[in-house]
């Protein structure tokens, strides 16, 4: 593992602290996978920012009359007697759902709610695991002890559980909103967003336990090393040794792990938003086009497919990314 | 090793896959072999060649979800009725076809009139019902006996104490309103200290006569003598196992079935009771039950010859239609229910009859049935549907779609206060449904048309069946309850009283809507003791157009049809009243077995 491996060429990495990063950067962009991966998440990131621009029809629009209208061409992935039932229309690019609503429009938006997931997710997990963790490996001994302890005990929760319940009581709450104090202005809020706020803070408080553990251990081994000990001679106090001199060498493997666990946050929200606790209607999500799509398959099994492969698709670069990034990491591969 | 295990194991999973999948029944038996003078016991798979009358008449069916109760003082839902129609006999029943009550367990009724303006309902029942109970050991259905060693059968008794039990609060029944044109049933069920459960106007006169003494001459009263709530109840049953009286094994029934097992929240069976009266008649001898949600599912399951009958989700209909096989099978009936949205009346925004009018008439009741539904639904402005004695025809009364009317409505609110409709939209108004696939298309096509039309931001919120009727109940705190809430409601009797009356009577009824009591109220009431049918039918015509047209107080939809598929070989009908009487269908085995 990454972790172990850096301990051993700890000395490496002091004298080249700055070119560890250039090298793994080289490394990272031979990697031809891993480069299409990340140009993919770009395109989708471009392609979920500019949503409204690349789209002509809004989300939410429905055309009753041109309810699960497909554009004669995609034939070719219905089932067998499709041309007997199937509302023709080229209105729509990549076909229309039951509510004659732009599928293509939809996943697009959908991209919205995925990546936002993706991002947001990983900031709350890494800001919180990080900090925690710094503190408990830094600490040590009975703090560290403690802190521990509470993530171990955090831990032992089935995660699924959890998040469906946190929905849960968002959710309860949200229905109780008189829109008044903190609470209130909360509810809007997430209401405003399409429900995706309680969703971030589902995620994001159950995703910091694993965040946390590597940071302690990274501090762990690197807090003995010389340049902390002559940071602490140069008399610098705990906060900047902390985050000044330790978080630049703890951050690769945590960005690593970060990545690699994206693909479960999108996962996650697809998930609830299949068993309907993750965003508001008529908010586009991956997770509901696939719910509502799963109904139709045996007649319109082109509803299903489209956010269907928009899911895998990011889900796997993200993956892929997330292993190039590592080996890009990986001291071992210094010399290849 | 581990390899080798493998390939037997999937070759053992193939043969039994290839055993289940022909025709003849695989059976596991235990023999005994004599080899070589030894003495072993080996478990061969024998494989029994199919003979007619082997195989039972089997019928398979989805139930859609677990049965709250199968005890008919309890029973609130379509699913638990559906059982207890083919476990128990009733006072009377509706002929399936022409919807008028027929003699069941009563071959005759009178009806009088006494001086305090009463009326008393007199059946003379048969005696030749008896009263059984399945041994899911022995698997056989033996007639009970009482205490002395006399056979049991179904009597005046039994019919008395049936009734009393439903009205009796202890028993917690939240049917027994439908029982309060029995004199004193409001009052005893209210908990009324003064009166005891044998001051109700229910007496069995002897084995065969019981006697109803009503508070007022209802017309309707045949109509709630076919209902669950007052069929013939086993005393000594409930007694001896309390709460779990209605399981396998301990239930004791009356009716053309018996249930052979019940798995709760997966599977029931019922077989066919040969002690019946007119056990001849019954043909199918089998019914298994299970219990899947997911309506597409239960199709798929359809579709592999695994179910003989189901309902048709949303989805599938193009395709349906279009099947040259499927389209065949497709039978469309309507039947007497109503989908509705309801307002909460005290809670703002809702609490003005302008914005009430407005999410109303925003709703284009007939593109939804045409496009989002498919099913032949007929779309609503009033609550009964027709074939309820009473009932508008559709589209007569009430508000339908309007979209300049709705947006006016909305705008005067609006001007009224002072308020733009962003400051509206700010005041989160949810919309709420039971947890259905169906009922979550029909809320989105709602919530876009109400932004469409009115401009209008509505959140979308659902809960699972249990907890969204816990929601609903009219001790829910305001702040807790959504402003609009999806029901559906179908008919007990086919009369406006069980309609309009029953369910939106701020009195009478549960009161969901939260409204004060008015000039509707007052009429429903006088219509239900009103004696001549031409004025009844009247007054609730004018009941209903005050609470859609005048107070808007709920928003009617559509009215229900049933979308089934069934099998060719099924032979089944869709009664009137809806439900399912299993011992009038009929299904060809050998081309079931064909099939399969």
């Amino acid at each position: 593992m990454a972790v172990a491996d850096l301990e051993l060429n700890s000395s490496i990495t002091q004298q080249k602290e700055r070119s560890l990063w250039q090298k793994s950067m080289d490394r990272l962009l031979r990697n031809k996978l891993a480069v299409i991966s990340g140009i993919f998440i770009i395109l989708m990131v471009l392609v979920a920012v500019f949503a409204k621009q690349l789209t002509p029809y809004t989300y939410a629009e429905q055309d009753l009359i041109a309810n699960n209208a497909i554009p004669k061409w995609m034939l070719f992935i219905m089932p067998e007697g499709a041309e007997n039932y199937a509302n023709f229309s080229d209105k729509f690019p990549l076909a229309a759902d039951h509510l004659g609503r732009d599928l293509l429009t939809r996943t697009i938006f959908g991209a919205r709610v995925s990546l936002t997931i993706a991002f947001a997710g990983s900031l709350v997990s890494l800001l919180i695991g990080i900090v925690y963790g710094m503190i408990s490996g830094y600490a040590g001994g009975r703090v560290d002890n403690l802190m521990m302890r509470v993530v171990d005990f955090l831990w032992a929760f089935p995660f699924l559980i959890v998040v469906i319940l946190l929905q849960t009581y968002f959710k309860a709450i949200a229905s109780r909103s008189g829109g008044e104090g903190m609470g209130g202005a909360f509810i809007n809020l997430n209401n405003q967003m399409g429900g995706l706020l309680f969703l971030f803070i589902a995620i994001g408080l159950i995703n910091w336990l694993g965040m946390a553990r590597i940071a302690r251990g990274q501090v762990l081994s690197y807090k003995q090393m010389e340049f902390v000990e002559a940071a602490h001679a140069l008399g610098a106090n705990d906060t900047r040794i902390m985050f000044k001199h330790l978080l630049p060498n703890i951050l690769g493997p945590l960005i690593v792990a970060e990545t690699m666990a994206i693909p479960g946050y999108i996962f996650t929200e697809a998930f609830l938003s299949f068993i309907g606790l993750g965003v508001n209607a008529p908010t586009p999500s991956w997770g509901i086009m696939i719910q509502e799509g799963v109904q139709a398959l045996r007649s319109y099994p082109n509803q299903v497919l489209l956010p269907a492969i928009a899911l895998s698709l990011t889900t796997l670069a993200f993956n892929f990314l997330g292993d190039g990034l590592r080996d890009a990491f990986d001291p071992r591969q210094i010399d290849k | 090793m581990r390899k080798r295990l493998l390939a037997l194991f999937s070759v053992l999973i193939v043969g039994a896959l290839v055993l289940s999948a022909c025709g003849g029944e695989t059976v596991v038996e235990t023999v005994i072999v004599e080899k070589e003078g030894e003495t072993i016991i080996e478990t061969v798979v024998v494989e029994k060649e199919a003979e007619a009358g082997e195989i039972p008449v089997t019928l398979n069916l989805n139930l859609g979800t677990e049965p709250p109760t199968l005890d008919p003082s309890l029973a609130t839902d379509t699913t638990s009725v559906d059982i207890q129609e083919n476990l128990f006999i009733g006072l009377t029943n509706f002929n399936p076809v022409t919807n008028e009550v027929e003699p069941y367990l009563a071959t005759s009724w009178d009806i009088a009139e006494n001086a305090d303006g009463e009326q008393t309902w007199t059946f003379h029942l048969r005696d030749d019902v008896p009263w059984v109970k399945y041994d899911p050991i022995s698997g056989e259905t033996t007639q009970e006996v009482d205490a002395d060693g006399n056979p049991r059968f179904v009597n005046a008794y039994d019919v008395e104490y049936g009734v009393k039990r439903t009205v009796d609060p202890a028993t917690g029944s939240d049917y027994a309103y439908v029982t309060y044109v029995i004199k004193n049933a409001a009052a005893i069920n209210g908990g009324d200290e003064e009166l005891t459960i044998d001051d109700l106007g229910v007496k069995a006169l002897d084995e065969t006569t019981v006697e109803f003494t009503l508070e007022y001459p209802a017309g309707y009263f045949d109509g709630i003598s076919t209902m669950w709530i007052v069929k013939p109840m086993p005393a000594w049953a409930i007694d001896e196992w309390g709460d779990k009286w209605t399981e396998a094994g301990l239930i004791v029934t009356s009716g053309p079935y018996v249930l052979e097992s019940w798995i709760h929240g997966g599977e029931l069976s019922l077989v066919k009771n040969p002690l019946w009266i007119a056990a001849d008649s019954v043909q199918i001898e089998r019914v298994d039950f299970v219990m899947i949600t997911e309506a597409s599912t239960s199709f798929a399951l359809y579709e592999n010859n695994e179910l003989d009958s189901t309902g048709v989700p949303l989805p599938e209909m193009d395709r349906v239609k279009a099947d040259p096989v499927l389209s065949e099978e497709l039978r469309i009936a309507p039947v007497p229910c109503t989908y509705y949205y309801g307002f909460t009346n005290s809670k703002p925004p809702l609490d003005d009859v302008r914005v009430r009018r407005a999410f109303s008439q925003a709703i284009d009741r007939q593109s939804l049935a045409d496009n989002v539904l498919k099913g032949g639904q007929i779309p609503a402005t009033s609550f009964a549907p027709p074939g309820i004695f009473g009932a508008p025809e559709p589209g007569t009364v009430g508000l339908g779609y309007d979209a300049a009317a709705a947006k006016a409505s909305l705008q005067e609110y609006l001007d009224e206060k002072g308020m733009t409709i962003d400051e509206f939209n700010a005041l989160d108004v949810v919309l709420m449904h039971n947890t259905s696939e169906g009922h979550a298309r029909i809320a989105a096509a709602i919530q876009q048309m109400w932004a469409d039309v009115l401009g209008v931001t509505v959140r979308v919120e659902n809960q699972e069946w249990a907890v969204y009727l816990d929601t609903l109940k009219n001790t829910t705190p305001l702040e807790d309850m959504p402003h609009i809430w999806r029901l559906g409601w179908c008919a007990d009797y086919p009369d406006e009283n069980n309609w309009v009356h029953e369910v939106f009577n701020a009195d009478a009824g549960a009161n969901r809507l939260r409204r004060e009591a008015g000039e509707f109220d007052a009429l429903t009431a006088a219509a239900g003791i009103e004696p001549d049918p031409a004025k009844r039918a009247e007054m609730y015509a004018e009941a209903e157009r005050l609470l859609t047209e005048v107070e808007t107080a709920y928003a009617p939809i559509y009215h229900y049809t049933s979308v089934n598929v069934s099998k060719p070989w099924l032979t089944r009908n869709f009664p009137a009243i809806g439900g399912i009487d299993i011992y009038n269908w009929t299904v060809d085995m050998d081309a079931k077995l064909a099939a399969q």
